[in-house]
């Protein structure tokens, strides 16, 4: 396949809006290609997007669509000759979610939070999620493993757990959500700060982290620990943020990446100390990004409107449920996690809301290194996903954003610098922010970019860079990036202005990391009891089986240690 | 005025759905044009023309001066005059499921008896049943928070169970008696009951459930005056408590 | 000998069964229940695929029976596909696939058991938990409408009442067990209250201890349901007490009068009770897997149940879409029934609506429904004799494991054979026509 005359944006690779043409031959980008022409003379191209940070499959995606079939009944499409039947906005169903995806012309997306006990429910969805590459992080923050290993100060039985813990749950990467809260949210309390124990555990979350940062390291992971803070969504939350941030900051990465991802950085660089002096902090959140060089983040933004709120932060989602007097459901899983769903809109005229909504853009625009910052809504948190086309705009035109500031609640100035920033984001920053940067963070050599031996997923919107001026003509970019003009998955055309052409499976990227033996022979004595006392499962029963991941892609990753001592 | 009449050709078993019979979609269009708009029976797509005979003046008329007459049986046909704005729905016998569904406006009139979900999520209007109504009269989509929001119903028989399930306005009146649950959740809109109904306004935070006869109260609710009506005299209760509803239950004392 | 094999009778889904196999044949189960090893073990059987013909069912091969299944669904406006709760998630797939392809409506046998749940989780959202995490914390435990001891027998020791944890070492000596019912049934006897309310008063009593567990006592009447206020006030006042507390709930409250908002009522005293202590509420579901049902329903179509894919687009919508429903009001021409014995199970008013429609039977065994079957087609046993995925009661999702051979296709396999029928059948007649 050859992509004709693009201007083709892959700052990877150090292009910045150069016209040339692409070649895919066998789902792959390679030097020179015959076959199928695709012509994209004078329109914006980039690698096909990657999220990074997305909640599309498990127990509280499907717990989200059982509450809510108020929320199902929109974006009913019926099925066609290539696509099943599409239901849902904020919840859709797996079918929609690849569908949705692909006609903006994103290929990847990763599933934030998945709990070892669950990822068998996980990976069914995930497998029914078409023409999209998936993986899904591993939840470590409440394990009662992983604590016990960390109050031991057995870092190498802790790297052997999260190696086993990756296997069983065939994923991705670290995710700690709330370090520590879920276990105390499984007698209904929480923790409140990085240094306050986890009752019956004596762990601090700052330990958890620490403990889990350092682990991560020891087995040269490809992601790095991807960290849900502790007090996310509370008023003068910033201070956790900074604090946690700073523990980290000299831990020596074993690749050149991050030491640490933080998700949805909206929820947490609040100030005030109640919500009746809620304000941002993105500034200073912004500053602790420009001049250290160990975390990430994505933004979290988020959009007025609906929303599903769910998270392995069950807490706060009571919190939500009780303010809001919306419907609530929890999930609590044996020695592993808590989790919440809660329904949600978002106002405008709501201080609350409002001021969120300039945190997510104030934090993107403030951070100088479009590297450190993803651009997402933590979907369906902050708004469901196919509102990326309006977070990009905004991002782009500063005239956009002050025509929304003057719809919102007449305090948002006084609490937030939004209106002061004159930043509007070009091409390149929004192909490092949706593509190159989650890719890296991520550790996907092959996503992101279109060097040869990427993927072959390109995205190619009918937009005109060397014409259209983003900074005004921003309802043009938003109609042209919601339905790419041609999505390309592994060189297949899947979408074309919105319709879906074909729709093939994804892979799932997993992450296999060897351990010594040693080390997992310790371990296992702990799991064993484990299993005999506690779990309500046996052991033989607990890892997802292969015939899960039909499309799967193991990445190789863990301690070198010779070949027959790995598990 | 624009009156047309459609006429079902046979009592049908496998239920239609006919979103499309009502005064907005059918004002602009020919009578030739309404034959050949489409309607469902089962997975089967068909033309109107194909399960109804169209007769009448021919169009285009406005939609306010649009009247629909329906002659045959229409209990098997289901969503009549959804989201009607204005004009005239004149069923003459009994309707299907989801008649005046997020109607707006104007006038839904039913000379026999109304199956369930009669005027879910109606907005404006009015809704006329000379016999009686199903489950879910007035009532919301599954998951949803709001029922019926404005307008007006009026059933001279009975009502099935779950009337007005998260009424949030508007105003239905039941001369008969009602099935469980009358009213629950009510947010804000009244409800006159002529006969009896079972444990209603559960969880009701806002609005008035007048019930002229007799009906089970919760335990929730909070005894308080009696008060005189049209020289009857009710039993006022406040609730529903469980919620700390500020909603208001009359139920009628002694009446027979 | 096999180890750790999953039993596929209940909704617990014990995944502690031995099981020595011979020849072939089960030989022996160890630690099932009575229920769960006479089906492990295997009885009467469905031998080969019948139609009937001229009014018998006589013998046909399996080619024969999905072509006549494939021709009764493509014919019929408005197919029901019914049943789901005992069999795989992967045949679950097939099965919604198929309705997809013949525009028909698929509902689960969750129709006649925890619907209502469903309908109340919609209103109010489910909070609940893992069955080990009730297993290691609960020190307070309510069965409400629910007879465990007989329908559930390893529940209490495996995850319940007698189960033992990290934070509950001394297992049902360190627990309070509430049974709340119209009759005293066996768990009723073992629990430390049992609380007999009038029948059809559950709501009215859940109404009561929402205001009793927020303070309003003083509305409460003196009687609610045949249950003194005085012994509201204590039940309320033990749920307050409780460490974690659990309400596990059946068909008792969920098919009284009241339905679905008892449920909806039952959900918000327990996430009223989180302001005070930790509760959790679950469902206790029969089938093994009327619970994967349901999970792949969802995120296929984007509901639970009772999803009628006949405008090409899902539309859910029970008390219309669901198969009671549908039946009672005959507007269903033809139904494929799976892993379900409908008959039996219906009102009998429904019941009677499938005499007088085209019925297709995929089951292991002969049960009433294929007495009034055109077509049956017997198959394996999921967890016995095919492997496959079930979710537990509390949504666990678990793997079903292959422990003897059988001759006879797995659900999944007649269904795939049905599919391509229907996709062969209908090329045909589009080339006829063209």
């Amino acid at each position: 396949m050859i992509v004709k005359g693009g201007i083709v944006y892959d700052p990877a690779n150090g292009l910045y809006g150069e016209e040339m043409d692409l070649f895919i031959d066998q789902g792959r980008m390679v030097e020179q290609a015959k076959g199928e022409e695709i012509d994209a003379r004078g329109l914006l191209v980039m690698p096909g997007g990657v999220d990074a940070h997305s909640h599309i499959a498990g127990k509280k995606v499907n717990t989200g669509r059982i509450m809510r079939p108020d929320d199902a009944r929109q974006g009913t499409e019926p099925r066609t000759a290539v696509c099943r039947p599409s239901t849902g906005y904020t919840v859709p169903n797996c079918y929609a979610m690849g569908y949705r995806y692909a006609r903006m012309g994103y290929t990847t997306a990763f599933e934030a939070a998945t709990p070892i006990l669950e990822a068998r429910h996980t990976h069914e969805e995930l497998e029914e999620i078409p023409i999209i590459d998936k993986g899904a992080l591993t939840l470590f923050g409440s394990n009662w493993q992983v604590m016990e290993c960390v109050r031991d100060k057995d870092l190498s039985k802790l790297a052997a757990y999260v190696a086993w813990g990756l296997r069983a749950a065939r994923g991705y990467g670290v995710k700690i959500v709330n370090p520590g809260g879920g276990e105390a949210w499984g007698f209904g309390a929480n923790v409140k700060g990085i240094n306050d124990p986890v009752p019956n555990f004596d762990v601090t979350p700052a330990e958890i982290i620490m403990g889990l940062a350092q682990a991560n390291e020891m087995l040269n992971l490809p992601h790095s620990i991807h960290l849900h803070f502790n007090n996310v969504g509370k008023p003068g939350n910033y201070t956790t943020a900074l604090e946690t941030l700073d523990l980290l900051k000299d831990i020596k990465p074993s690749r050149m990446r991050q030491i640490v991802h933080v998700a949805h950085m909206q929820f947490s660089a609040y100030g005030g100390t109640s919500w009746r002096d809620f304000e941002s902090k993105a500034p200073v959140i912004a500053d602790y990004f420009n001049c250290h060089n160990h975390a990430t983040m994505d933004m979290g933004q988020l959009l007025f409107g609906s929303a599903t709120t769910m998270t392995a932060d069950a807490p706060l989602e009571y919190g939500n449920a009780r303010l809001t007097h919306n419907k609530w459901s929890n999930h609590d899983i044996e020695l592993e996690e808590s989790s919440g769903v809660v329904p949600m809109v978002y106002f405008r005229k709501m201080l609350v809301n409002a001021v969120q909504w300039a945190v997510g853009l104030e934090l993107a625009l403030l951070v100088k290194d479009p590297w450190k910052v993803l651009m997402t809504t933590d979907h369906p948190n902050g708004s469901p996903f196919v509102n990326y086309p309006e977070v990009v705009t905004l991002l782009m035109s500063k005239s956009k954003r002050d025509a929304e500031m003057a719809t919102l609640h007449e305090q948002v100035p006084k609490r937030t610098v939004l209106g002061g920033i004159e930043r509007e984001l070009d091409w390149t920053d929004i192909a490092i922010m949706t593509r190159a940067a989650p890719a890296r963070i991520l550790g996907l050599e092959d996503k992101g970019h279109l060097g040869p031996g990427a993927d072959g997923d390109v995205s190619i919107y009918n937009l005109r860079p060397e014409e259209v001026d983003t900074s005004q003509d921003h309802a043009l970019v938003k109609k042209a990036l919601a339905n790419a003009k041609y999505t390309i998955k592994g060189g297949v055309l899947v979408s074309k202005e919105g319709r879906i052409l074909a729709a093939p499976p994804g892979r799932t990227f997993w992450v296999d990391a060897a351990v010594p033996q040693a080390d997992t022979d310790r371990l296992m004595i702990d799991l064993e009891e484990k299993f005999a006392k506690y779990y309500s499962i046996q052991i033989a029963n607990y890892a997802v089986q292969d015939a899960y991941l039909p499309h799967a892609k193991v990445i190789r990753a863990g301690l070198p240690v010779p070949l027959q001592e790995v598990a | 005025m624009r009156s047309i009449t459609i006429a079902a050709k046979n009592a049908f078993r496998i239920s239609v759905e006919a979103e499309n019979i009502s005064p907005d979609k059918l004002a602009p269009l020919t009578i030739e044009q309404i034959g050949s708009l489409f309607v469902w029976q089962g997975n089967r797509q068909k033309k109107l023309s194909d399960l109804f005979v169209v007769e009448g003046d021919d169009g285009p008329a406005t939609v306010e001066e649009m009247t629909i007459r329906l002659v045959g049986d229409f209990s098997q046909v289901k969503r009549i005059g959804e989201g009607m704005t204005a004009g005239v729905v004149e069923v003459q016998g009994s309707v299907g499921m989801h008649a005046g569904n997020n109607m707006l406006g104007g006038l839904l009139s039913i000379s026999g008896s109304a199956d369930d979900w009669l005027a879910r999520e109606m907005r404006g209007g009015k809704v006329v049943v000379m016999g009686n109504a199903g489950n879910y009269l007035g009532a919301g989509y599954r998951g949803e928070k709001c029922g019926m929001r404005g307008g007006e119903i009026e059933v001279r028989g009975s009502a099935g169970a779950y009337l007005g399930e998260h009424l949030c306005g508007g105003s239905i009146r039941i001369l008969g008696d009602a099935g469980d649950f009358a009213g629950a959740v009510n947010q804000g809109g009244t409800i006159f009951i002529g006969g009896s109904t079972y444990l209603p306004g559960a969880e009701m935070s806002k609005g008035t459930i007048t019930v002229k006869r007799e009906a089970k109260v919760l335990p929730s609710f909070l005894k308080t005056e009696i008060v005189q009506i049209d020289g009857l005299a009710f039993q006022k209760y406040a609730g529903d408590n469980v919620d700390n509803g500020k909603g208001e239950l009359l139920v009628g004392v002694g009446s027979s | 000998m096999i180890k750790d094999a999953v039993c596929s009778f209940c909704g617990c889904l014990c995944d502690d069964i031995n099981v020595e196999v011979e020849g072939g044949m089960v030989k022996r189960v160890r630690h099932a229940c009575r229920l769960g090893s006479s089906k492990i073990m295997g009885h009467g059987r469905i031998e080969s695929p019948m139609i009937r013909k001229e009014g018998k069912l006589a013998a046909a091969s399996f080619q024969e029976a999905y072509d006549r299944a494939a021709q009764i669904l493509l014919a019929a406006a408005k197919p029901l596909l019914y049943g789901w709760a005992s069999t795989s998630c992967e045949a679950a797939k097939k099965g919604i696939l198929l309705a997809e392809e013949v525009g028909g409506v698929l509902d689960s046998t969750a129709t006649v058991c925890h619907g209502p749940s469903v309908i109340g989780i919609e209103e109010k959202g489910l909070p609940g938990a893992t069955l080990g995490q009730v297993k290691n914390r609960a020190d307070t435990i309510v069965f409400w409408g629910c007879n465990p001891a007989e329908a559930h027998p390893r529940h209490s020791l495996r995850y319940s009442s007698n189960s033992c944890g990290r934070f509950t070492p001394q297992g049902r000596e360190g627990r309070k067990i509430i049974v709340v019912d119209v009759r005293e049934t066996r768990t009723a006897k073992n629990a430390d209250k049992f609380v007999r309310i009038a029948p059809g008063s559950d709501y009215e009593v859940i109404s009561a201890l929402r205001m009793l567990v927020a303070g309003k006592g003083d509305v409460v009447p003196e009687d609610v349901g045949g249950v003194s206020k005085a012994d509201l006030a204590d039940i309320a006042a033990t749920l307050k007490a409780a460490r974690f507390g659990a309400v596990f709930f059946g068909l008792g409250i969920t098919h009284s009068r009241g339905r679905y908002k008892n449920i909806d009522n039952a959900l918000s005293l327990v996430a009223e009770l989180n302001s005070h202590t930790k509760f959790v509420i679950m469902p206790m579901r029969g089938h093994y897997n009327v619970g994967g049902i349901g999970q792949v329903l969802a995120w296929s179509s984007g509901y639970p149940m009772s999803v009628d894919f006949t405008r090409g687009g899902p539309y859910f919508n029970p008390g219309e879409t669901a198969a009671c429903d549908l039946l009672a009001r005959r507007d269903v021409d033809a139904a494929l029934i799976i892993a379900a014995d409908a008959v039996s199970n219906f009102p009998r008013a429904t019941a009677e609506a499938l005499a007088d429609i085209p019925v297709i039977q995929i089951d292991p065994y002969e049960n009433p429904t294929t007495q009034l079957s055109e077509v049956v087609i017997p198959c394996a046993v999921v967890g016995v004799e095919a492997e496959g995925t079930a979710y537990r009661m509390d949504g666990l999702a678990l793997r079903l494991r292959k422990l003897v051979d059988s001759i006879l296709p797995s659900d999944e396999e007649i269904l795939v054979g049905i599919l391509e029928s229907v996709h062969k059948q209908r090329l045909l007649r589009a080339n006829e026509e063209a």
